[in-house]
């Protein structure tokens, strides 16, 4: 018998059931670290790190999640939060800002297999933080644009002009690589 | 994970970007998220607590309170309001009051 989110949180709200938060945790541990690895520009155990502070910051708030949004959007938005704060912890801009001359392309000549997976990670270097999470969130998680802006404390225009601005230049990106894949 | 963008479903670089999302294999992760976790309180202490207090009470209540001595408490001193009469009887149905009233609530616990 499958429980579904909603039976899982009330179970773990009413008894303090681990088992269940570990189920709710296997469910989603995948997406979460997925998108904070793409945030942290392929950081990935600085990105695990950050998931597994959004999994226990979930576990001491989860009395205050509501049901009225989805329990992974409400997830993406204590991981976003927890990406800001440690951008903010590090004072360093790796993860933040963008320098677009030194992601120039660059050709994986030895890894053309995966080619364009390698030029996805290579793209998303060209996005600021702001069009990053907003082309992840809905492009690749399927939030939609009211969610998104829910997550990202920001407008909903904000969030269609950072998607705009976000895909436009993975485009750009992306039919270089495109070009120079198709010419090798 | 359900898609909620309908405008944008056929875009190619929206199905692309789907494609790219792989799923990554647990592989140890939930059970370090469990291990981390820090202890609730337990669910359970606080109405036992609150169980034992009231079955003491009980106790004491069955022990020190005036049984034999109370008075008898017919329609006349009943609306005479007289307060030696009234004052015991107020008294052992207070404390039987609260002593249900906390046995209920111990019972009907869920937080």
């Amino acid at each position: 018998m499958s429980f579904t989110d909603t039976d899982l949180i009330a179970r773990v709200l009413s008894r303090g059931d681990q088992h269940a938060f570990g189920e709710l945790v296997r469910r989603y541990q995948s997406p979460v670290r997925a998108f904070l690895a793409r945030m942290t520009r392929g950081d990935t155990h600085g990105a695990d790190d950050l998931a597994q502070e959004t999994f226990l910051k979930a576990w001491q708030k989860l009395q205050t999640y509501r049901g009225g949004a989805r329990f992974s959007t409400w997830l993406f938005g204590i991981a976003v939060n927890e990406f800001r704060m440690a951008g903010r912890r590090r004072k360093e801009l790796a993860w933040e800002e963008v320098d677009e001359s030194s992601v120039e392309p660059e050709e994986p000549a030895a890894a053309r297999d995966c080619h364009l997976r390698l030029d996805l990670t290579e793209a998303l270097k060209l996005l600021n933080s702001n069009e990053r999470a907003a082309v992840l969130l809905c492009c690749q998680n399927g939030l939609s644009h009211e969610e998104a802006a829910q997550v990202l404390d920001c407008p909903l225009g904000t969030v269609k002009t950072n998607i705009l601005r976000g895909k436009e230049k993975l485009r750009q990106r992306l039919a270089i690589a495109y070009e120079n894949y198709e010419s090798a | 994970m359900k898609i909620m963008n309908p405008p944008e479903t056929n875009d190619p670089l929206d199905a692309w970007l789907r494609e790219q999302d792989k799923y990554i294999e647990d592989n140890g992760f939930t059970a370090r998220v469990i291990a981390a976790l820090p202890r609730r309180p337990r669910a359970w202490l606080r109405p036992a607590i609150l169980l034992g207090a009231t079955t003491i009470g009980s106790v004491l209540a069955a022990l020190w309170l005036p049984w034999g001595n109370l008075p008898v408490l017919d329609s006349s001193a009943l609306f005479s309001l007289d307060s030696q009469v009234l004052m015991p009887w107020v008294l052992v149905l207070t404390v039987m009051a609260s002593l249900v009233w906390g046995t209920i609530s111990a019972l009907e616990w869920e937080d």
